[in-house]
């Protein structure tokens, strides 16, 4: 029983200093003036690794992800006989919840994954260390534009996400099962709020991006530097990431969406 | 010593994981000299150089390099002081997503503001110095591991500094690739007038280029002096490492129980 007890005590202190640990690496990270001439370039790279080179992931599920909302919904709206409300029902579902959730969900697994295998092998291999003994801080120069570009990516991302599934709906709502195309884009026009819905979208993207771009950089950095610690760094990105997003997603709907 | 210390470790305790490394190990390494630090595996010696580069603080004693007071100093103060440290890591730890030209012009673009035409001749200069100047646009994946360390001690003298570390330089190496890299160790502290701290377990390849060396073990200096002293150093442990004699003080059993009782023989063996 006491065993227990300590073992659980543990692993409380664990989890504190794990969190204080994130805590100051972020600290350290966002901690000083980046130099535009060096730092600039350094982002665009990786701009262009986490964000060009998920696009076609995300245009694919986007795409898809419209398109089975398009067939479900209407399944459903035709029983009652408003199957001209799915175009307002596709953007909603999309701006305001599969949009940036799906996302993040993607781009912790795509973009996430590769970034904390990445520094991991840096670390692994003395990258970094030798980068600090050359007397170049490796979370400015390494960290700090993977974390950034994260942060820029995912909103992007995320609205791209929306645009092509609203697309992906359409092609099965109206140019498949034959909804009236004024009505799917009408319904769509009046009922989505640029503030409401898009703008609060874009706000939980972001915030997403911002977290899964930290446990991404921070679990490649924090990792044990040998083959099974990368693989279980790389593991625990995605499933904290994956979760860091739901839970969010219910506290930021709740506090934007809730009428309490 | 002759010459007054570069760097100078007093006292120093450090311990890891509830391990005690370092259990009060004081050691001066001359200025412009190569100092070869030896001990077995996994006696820190690769933790010695992190201490003297800032990268770990001991838990006591002090680390003077070049006047500074290292675990004292502030960040800034202490990338600067980096600034005139080169270290060549066992693995080489070139950045993969650079070319060898890139490489070794990293630490040229970062820290200083010389036109493009410039960093390109020192770049060169400094692959010529390790042979490598053909090799300038292969990347690191295409180099073998000898090549690897060339390169990245091209990158380490690139802003001439005033110490190089080694660490291992000559682990897993082929005779041939052991034979350029200590030349090339020696060629540099004599051209450049460098301190080299040199940190390996190869016996005959350190005592023959270093000026000076010292032998750790259980976290403390077992011995130390000219390569000539410690080849007479009365001490047992110190003459075992020199000779790579498998039993002697540093027993060739891991302790153990008893082997009649983990065997299972009640009769008792010898």
């Amino acid at each position: 029983m006491i065993e227990r007890i300590a073992a659980f005590g543990r692993l409380g202190l664990d989890i504190v200093s794990s969190f204080g640990r994130s805590g100051r690496f972020l600290a350290g990270v966002l901690g000083g003036v980046p130099r535009p001439a060096t730092g600039f370039p350094l982002l665009l790279k990786q701009l262009y690794a986490v964000g060009v080179l998920s696009l076609a992931i995300i245009v694919v599920s986007g795409l898809f992800i419209g398109m089975v909302l398009g067939l479900q919904g209407y399944t459903i709206l035709s029983d009652y006989g408003s199957e001209a409300a799915i175009g307002q029902m596709i953007a909603l579902t999309l701006v305001r919840e599969l949009g940036p959730v799906v996302t993040a969900l993607l781009f912790a697994g795509r973009a996430g994954s590769a970034l904390t295998a990445e520094i991991g092998l840096m670390k692994a291999t003395e990258q970094l260390s030798s980068m600090e003994m050359m007397g170049v801080d490796p979370l400015r120069r390494v960290i700090a534009p993977r974390l950034w570009a994260g942060f820029i990516a995912m909103p992007v991302l995320a609205v791209i996400f929306s645009v092509v599934g609203i697309w992906g709906g359409m092609l099965v709502g109206v140019d498949w099962l034959g909804v009236f195309e004024g009505s799917f884009w009408g319904n769509m026009q009046s009922s989505v709020d640029f503030v409401d819905d898009v703008l609060n979208g874009v706000i939980k993207s972001v915030v997403f991006g911002f977290v899964c771009a930290w446990i991404a950089v921070y679990q490649g950095y924090d990792c044990v530097p040998t083959s099974a610690g990368i693989s279980s760094a790389t593991t625990k990105t995605v499933v904290y990431s994956s979760l860091a997003v739901l839970g969010l997603d219910f506290v930021l709907t709740a506090v934007m969406f809730g009428d309490f | 010593m002759d010459s007054p210390a570069y760097i100078s470790l007093k006292d120093v305790v450090f311990s890891r994981s509830g391990r005690r490394i370092f259990d009060g190990v004081s050691l001066d390494i001359p200025r412009g000299k190569i100092t070869a630090i030896m001990g077995p595996s996994g006696t820190g010696k690769t933790t010695l150089l992190r201490l003297i580069g800032g990268q770990l603080k001991p838990d006591s004693g002090s680390v003077v390099v070049d006047g500074h007071e290292v675990p004292k100093l502030r960040r800034k103060a202490l990338y600067s002081l980096r600034e005139k440290m080169g270290m060549l890591f066992q693995s080489g730890a070139l950045f993969t997503d650079l070319s060898v030209f890139e490489n070794v012009a990293f630490p040229l673009r970062v820290h200083t503001k010389l036109p493009e035409d410039m960093i390109r001749d020192i770049v060169l200069m400094k692959l010529e110095a390790v042979g490598l100047r053909g090799a300038r646009q292969l990347m690191p994946s295409e180099l073998s591991g000898g090549m690897t360390r060339r390169v990245a001690l091209a990158r380490s003298i690139s802003l001439d500094p005033e110490l190089i570390m080694y660490d291992e330089p000559f682990a897993g190496q082929d005779p041939i690739a052991m034979g350029v890299l200590v030349k090339l160790i020696r060629d540099l502290n004599s051209s450049m007038g460098l301190t080299s701290v040199l940190v390996s377990h190869d016996v005959p390849e350190s005592l023959s280029i270093c000026h000076y060396a010292c032998i750790i073990s259980d976290g403390k200096v077992i011995g130390e002096g000219t390569p000539e002293e410690l080849r007479a150093h009365p001490s047992g442990k110190v003459q075992q490492f020199l000779q790579g004699q498998p039993d002697g003080p540093v027993p060739f059993h891991y302790p153990a129980e008893g082997a009649a009782q983990d065997f299972g023989l009640s009769g008792g063996v010898s």
